[in-house]
């Protein structure tokens, strides 16, 4: 048995699909694939199948992973890539398949482009205001969760940012602290921004890559 | 396949992975190899259509013809159909993304009475006019129906250029070929309508003048133009023969039934004297197993469905039933695919069938009694004994269940409030038949729910004549049975009575009802069949102002001479038939099944089905 990392592109219509659908579509993709997956024992024997990190509805996704435990060692990765795919909407691309190096626990921040715009308004504004948000000593926002609603500042989740001018929006690439305890999501921010400025953004978040606290690639 | 102004929407509603394509199996092909195209409509959300199997058959039957594409629209859902309104964007097929106008045919399939408003709503969405006449004579924008509810057409006559009477498998693409046909000779919309009317299977209501008495009732129901006098339905006669997809469009999103469905067979040898689709789909036509077993198995392949259920109108009445579990199970539990069996018959829980599909999942049990008493279940002809359904019960205890469902239907003709509280009584049997069972689930309670739905009388039944109880009868009825439940291991659950109402008044309406139709589109009516949206008191001051009483469709007794707005319509059984049935309820007398013997409804004059199977007693 052994532990495998698949990557893969999650975008066009399937980045409208949440986390749950994702899971379904990829159960349902293993089976058709009847590539050597490890199945629970259950009543129902299903593929066994778990994501280090989910991804919010709407975002696109260039860097994501799903692990599984493959029954047959030797197994050659390239044909996982190629039958996946024959059995996946086209939403969603599997580019390669590793060994899970690092545990799936591991994963301390995520890079994210953020692309925003106001329709109408230039993107130099969005850019300065984007900038003048970021400049904040707290950047403070009400939370919900499942213990109910509770303000939290999520400046510290920042760990690195940049700000670029593009011809009509703004691109901002953020690393925002990711994981099962200290997660953020870009929406907080662009809602804290909206909390700011009065203003509705329209916003394109792609999620790029994970790392794990030391900031190494998460592999 | 969507706009970049779809996109802009897709975020501020819930479940956007409804409005976008893309799935797994989902056709595209390119427009410029297509001549024909046709958006199929279903008037409900993404989730209810796409569970829908006829819709499956006939997408894929369509797109395997190379130059046909198509597409699936459905009615957004309020939230969306309000973003879409205030951004002017027109509804679209969910494949290239094209508004409705893009289409030469825009098709509904009419499962539902109360569905009919959404199907208005969304030709407005889609910036189609509603009426017929509106559209012009364009070859064009042909509004096209079929399904159930298109045995009575005449509520929604204004509006569908044409009906597919029965099922719809190959005059959709005689239709089609028609139209290629008329596009090359350059004719009009009018002219193309009057040839399909000579194709079997097609109503083109357009064709055709009702008059009526003073009362209300029909006086002349006549043919213009040579249009044929009666409407004879489609079937396809040899089901080994008759096209089923290999392949269905996997949904990204759950939806109603998230599986892959297995035809077994169309209609039902029972005769259950309020059922529709036991008329409709008559004769029964079986697929043989070794069909089944081969669609069963490519079609769990190429979806990677993990779950497969077989479909029919009463799987256990399927002459074969033990045979092709049997063949069925042979690669399911190594493919590790399971098995399940709706529609089972009280009498048709055997032992041998809970076996093969324990394996599967255990899930609660439903069975539909339909009535309390046996008087009652005798008038209504289910055929179902009372010493049969505990029998049946007893054997799911011993098997492990411990949850039943039960089905039953109020306001039945000839109904007293004794046959009502029959049905709390059957419940608190079927809770002592658990306490009486040697080998049931130790430790455990049973957990029975019964369920009462008002009866809505349907053409094509020996009901049709029969008035609907009033709502005030069936809320009375409810209470009657909620007072009548002493055993807290039952739950009594009942359907709204208002929506009911509604339902019988499109069931059995005529043409006059179109005008109330294309004012409740004018005032944005939607979804009726969702609580979120059906309010009975909007309906009822829409039929004042058209100056309409309801009551005059729901609630009033027919004779068996009046005209009926669906008299011009033929499925294959008789009328006489259905007033002999009718007579017989009212005697309590019941009619033996099509496999213990030929009642002559009609339907053997189509030559194949079950009306020539060899008799089991003479087997």
């Amino acid at each position: 048995m052994k532990n495998v990392r698949i990557w893969f592109k999650k975008d066009d219509a399937c980045r409208y699909i949440s986390h749950l659908d994702l899971n379904r579509t990829m159960l349902r993709a293993l089976h058709k694939s009847k590539l050597p997956i490890w199945h629970t024992e259950g009543f129902n024997p299903h593929p066994f199948a778990t994501f280090p990190l989910p991804l919010s509805l709407g975002f696109r996704g260039v860097n994501e992973c799903m692990d599984v435990k493959l029954e047959d060692d030797d197994f050659p990765f390239e044909e996982i890539i190629t039958r996946l795919n024959a059995c996946l909407p086209r939403g969603i691309r599997v580019f390669k398949v590793t060994e899970a190096v690092m545990k799936a626990g591991k994963v301390a921040y995520a890079s994210f482009t953020v692309c925003l715009s106001l329709p109408g308004k230039p993107s130099g504004l969005v850019c300065r205001q984007l900038e003048e948000l970021l400049a904040c000593e707290h950047i403070e926002i009400e939370k919900k969760s499942k213990k109910g609603r509770k303000t939290v500042d999520i400046k510290p989740a920042v760990r690195d940012f940049s700000v670029t001018e593009r011809f009509d929006f703004a691109e901002l690439a953020i690393i925002l602290s990711a994981g099962s305890s200290d997660n953020v999501n870009p929406n907080l921010l662009v809602a804290a921004l909206e909390q700011r400025t009065g203003e509705t953004y329209e916003a394109d978040i792609t999620r790029n890559e994970l790392y794990n606290a030391e900031m190494e690639p998460f592999r | 396949m969507v706009s970049k102004d779809v996109e802009r929407l897709l975020l501020k509603v819930q479940k956007p992975g409804r409005y976008v394509g893309g799935e797994l199996n989902e056709v595209i092909k390119d427009k410029k190899d297509v001549a024909v195209r046709f958006a199929f409509c279903f008037p409900d959300t993404y989730e209810v259509g796409m569970s829908h199997l006829g819709m499956k058959i006939l997408y894929s039957q369509f797109n395997s013809v190379p130059d046909i594409w198509c597409e699936r629209v459905f009615a957004p859902w309020v939230d969306m159909e309000e973003e879409m309104r205030r951004h002017g964007i027109p509804l679209y097929a969910l494949e290239s993304g094209d508004p409705l106008t893009a289409f030469d045919f825009i098709g509904f399939t009419l499962q539902y009475e109360l569905s009919y408003s959404n199907m208005l709503n969304m030709l407005r969405l889609g910036g189609i006019p509603i009426t017929t006449e509106a559209r012009g004579d364009e070859l064009k924008h042909i509004v096209v129906a079929g399904g159930p509810c298109a045995c009575n057409p005449e509520p929604i006559a204004d509006f569908v250029d044409l009906f597919f009477i029965g099922e719809g498998e190959e005059v959709d693409l005689e239709v089609i070929e028609l139209f290629r046909q008329c596009k090359r000779e350059g004719v009009g919309k009018q002219a193309f309508l009057r040839r399909c009317a000579d194709i079997e299977g097609v109503y083109v209501p357009s064709l055709y003048e009702v008059s009526y008495h003073e009362d209300g009732t029909i006086a002349r129901f006549a043919p213009k133009d040579g249009a044929p006098a009666v409407i004879h339905k489609r079937l396809m006669l040899d089901m080994d023969k008759s096209y089923y997809p290999d392949n269905f469009v996997v949904p990204l999103v759950e939806i109603v039934h998230d599986r892959a469905v297995q035809e077994i067979f169309r209609g039902c040898i029972r005769g259950c004297r309020f059922c529709q689709a036991g008329f409709l789909y008559r004769p029964v036509r079986e697929k043989s197993p070794e069909t089944i077993n081969a669609q069963c198995r490519a079609l769990c392949t190429n979806t990677g469905y993990d779950e497969v259920s077989l479909s029919s109108l009463s799987s256990s009445d399927y002459s074969q039933i033990v045979p092709l579990l049997e063949k069925l199970t042979a690669w399911s539990g190594e493919e590790k695919v399971s098995l399940s069996l709706p529609s089972l018959r009280v009498d048709g829980f055997t032992d041998e069938i809970m076996n093969k599909i324990k394996t599967v999942r255990k899930s609660g049990l439903t069975f539909a009694p339909e009535a309390g008493s046996q008087r009652m279940r005798d008038v209504i002809n289910k055929n179902v004994q009372h010493d049969e359904l505990m029998q049946t019960c007893a054997t799911a205890f011993a098997g492990g269940w411990t949850t039943v469902k039960l089905y039953f239907m109020i306001g039945l003709p000839t109904e007293t409030m004794d046959d009502v509280a029959a049905i709390a009584d059957l419940g608190q049997d079927v809770v002592e038949t658990f306490y009486q069972t040697p080998n049931r689930p130790k430790g455990k309670s049973p957990r029975v729910t019964v369920s009462a739905s008002s009866f809505v009388p349907k053409p094509f039944t020996p009901f049709q004549w029969e008035p609907q109880d009033t709502i005030d009868m069936l809320h009375e009825k409810q209470q009657h049975i909620k007072n009548s439940i002493r055993s807290k291991k039952i739950t009594f659950n009942y359907h709204d009575a208002d929506t009911s109402f509604l339902e019988a008044v499109f069931a059995r309406g005529d043409r006059k009802l179109c005008r109330v139709m294309a004012l409740a589109c004018e005032r944005g009516f939607h979804f009726d069949g969702w609580n979120d949206c059906f309010r009975l008191e909007n309906w009822l001051a829409l039929f004042e102002e058209c100056g309409i009483d309801p009551a005059f469709y729901a609630n009033r007794r027919r004779s068996f001479d009046e005209i009926l707005p669906w008299d011009h319509i033929d499925y294959g059984v008789k009328k006489s038939f259905f007033i002999s049935e009718c007579r017989k309820a009212y005697e309590n007398t019941t009619t033996p099944h099509c496999r213990l013997a030929c009642s002559h409804c009609g339907a053997a004059k189509y030559g194949k089905g079950v009306c020539f199977e060899k008799r089991q007693d003479l087997v």
